[in-house]
């Protein structure tokens, strides 16, 4: 069995980051006019709850900090990728790492997880809201009613088993691709290593990084707000009982 | 809550869904076969499934959000 020291140890550094940082928030927070960064906390704060509120029937107390430490969690992972790509794993090399990888979000591992975590609380709350003969009988009766129950069975375990599939491989696959751009943006200039010539490419790879840097913290923000959306949609549908 | 933004929302994902439908068909399919030690014939049937079941769902997802 391999373990990605790399991943685990960057998940885990940026994870206690923000809750220090939160701490440290909550703990100075005041009353009165709040400062810039409460003000800024804030607002992600709200944001995240009107998400809740929005898209989350029912009442259960776990959704909202389940939903801001995923957008938070993620969004960090993902900025990442927005330090130059060979920077760390330069001043890796010179600590003695031969290999980094520095955004956890592009390690499969890191997304399947967080999926799977969601997974398992949309069965516990399945079981637990319909109870096991309700879950049960969504799986006999779902798509086809009720005369095609092996049909059933298997369309709804397939359709159960796509739900974290779906939500890891799009968030790896957005950040890797998104790591691998800016990887072939680096080798423009990289590639001056083979001849001062090729510098003449280097303007190009300034235009181009920055162009996609920009839009980069897009898609950074807009993956972690779909993995917390689907997150709250999935628990929600956990929480219906009409499914 | 509000039942027009959940279906909205769920749209995010809907061409996920049907590559993930197929992806966890033969997913599935494969463990069965190597449960049962009958491959192929699992991992076609429920491949096939996964990809009828695939376009299914986003089919009623997209003309019929209020179903899902």
């Amino acid at each position: 069995m391999t373990w990605n020291l790399d991943t685990i140890f960057i998940s885990i550094a940026l994870g206690a980051l923000m809750v220090v940082v939160g701490g440290r928030v909550a703990r100075n927070a005041t009353d009165g006019v709040p400062g810039g960064f409460q003000n800024f906390v804030e607002s992600i704060l709200e944001f995240v709850q009107t998400q809740v509120k929005d898209s989350f029937p029912g009442h259960n107390p776990l959704i909202a900090p389940l939903a801001l430490t995923i957008f938070v969690w993620v969004w960090l992972m993902n900025f990442m990728d927005l330090i130059p790509v060979d920077l760390l794993p330069l001043i890796g090399s010179w600590l003695g790492l031969p290999y980094l990888k520095v955004v956890p979000t592009t390690d499969l591992n890191t997304t399947l997880a967080m999926a799977l975590v969601v997974f398992g609380l949309t069965l516990f709350y399945n079981i637990k809201v319909k109870g096991l003969g309700g879950y049960l009988k969504m799986f006999l009766f779902h798509p086809f009613g009720k005369f095609a129950m092996p049909a059933n069975i298997v369309m709804t375990a397939i359709e159960e088993v796509a739900k974290p599939l779906s939500l890891g491989l799009r968030l790896f696959g957005n950040m890797f691709a998104g790591e691998l751009v800016f990887l072939l943006i680096a080798l423009l200039g990289g590639a001056a290593a083979l001849g001062a010539g090729l510098l003449i490419w280097f303007p190009l790879q300034v235009v181009l990084d920055l162009a996609w840097l920009l839009f980069h913290i897009l898609v950074i923000t807009l993956q972690a707000f779909i993995f917390m959306v689907l997150t709250i949609v999935y628990l929600g549908m956990a929480h219906t009982t009409d499914h | 809550m509000s039942e027009s933004k959940k279906p909205g929302l769920l749209l995010i994902g809907a061409g996920q869904i049907l590559t993930s439908m197929i992806v966890s068909g033969f997913l599935l399919g494969y463990l069965l076969d190597l449960y049962f030690e009958t491959q192929p014939i699992f991992i076609l049937i429920l491949g096939g499934l996964g990809f009828i079941g695939g376009f299914l769902k986003v089919y009623r997802l997209l003309t019929d959000p209020e179903l899902q």
